[in-house]
């Protein structure tokens, strides 16, 4: 996604050297995907229409 | 042979890597200041460069070098942007990978080089289209471990 739109960044985080910022976002298990320093968040795999949805869901609050 | 990647794991890089188009540099972020994992992402990022002639591999210091940190928003090490080079111009698509992209990460991260060296995002139209309609910024940050 982050290839097909300039508003859009990614970022594949390594979540055991960085438990920090998994604990930020209770990351317990992976893969864990976060939207917007935590707006919206998808456990396990994130398939293509679903993660649209949250990511959707996320923009508006 | 290297230390990461078996004779087996290169021949099938080599392979998919035959679908490069466009350069691909891989701008590797470490300090020198207790990291781990920053000698061995270099390391493995060499070893994937030494892969393809398309690829290229900057190492920046980050303390040394803030300002390039700054300009690519980078704020841990080891960190890697994917830029490609598309007629000369740099493309930033906003591709990070925090940590060593090794274990299950690691396909994913030969993927990645392959989609930002071809610019080709494999998305349905529907998405695509979300996507285009968007008015603010998108941050997603995936949290892998290597096992």
């Amino acid at each position: 996604m982050a290839l097909a739109s300039p508003m859009v960044t990614s970022d594949a985080i390594e979540a055991t050297e960085f438990p920090d910022l998994a604990d930020k976002y209770h990351v317990s298990g992976v893969p864990h995907t976060v939207i917007n320093l935590g707006e919206g968040n998808m456990i396990g795999a994130a398939p293509e229409e679903m993660l649209v949805a949250e990511i959707q869901k996320s923009l508006q609050k | 042979m290297g230390n990461f990647l078996d004779e087996n794991i290169t021949k099938q890089i080599q392979e998919v890597f035959s679908s490069l188009v466009n350069p691909v540099e891989i701008l590797l972020f470490t300090t020198q200041k207790d990291c781990e994992y920053c000698g061995d992402t270099r390391e493995l990022m060499e070893e994937v460069c030494g892969l393809s002639d398309k690829l290229s591999l900057r190492v920046v210091d980050i303390d040394k070098d803030a300002e390039l940190a700054k300009q690519y928003h980078i704020e841990r090490s080891p960190s890697i942007a994917l830029l490609a080079d598309v007629d000369g111009a740099r493309i930033d698509n906003g591709i990070r990978f925090s940590g060593i992209p090794a274990g299950h990460e690691f396909s994913a991260f030969i993927h990645s080089i392959i989609s930002v060296s071809r610019q080709e995002p494999g998305i349905s139209q529907e998405t695509q289209a979300f996507l285009d309609s968007l008015q603010t910024p998108v941050h997603l940050e995936i949290f892998t471990t290597p096992t």
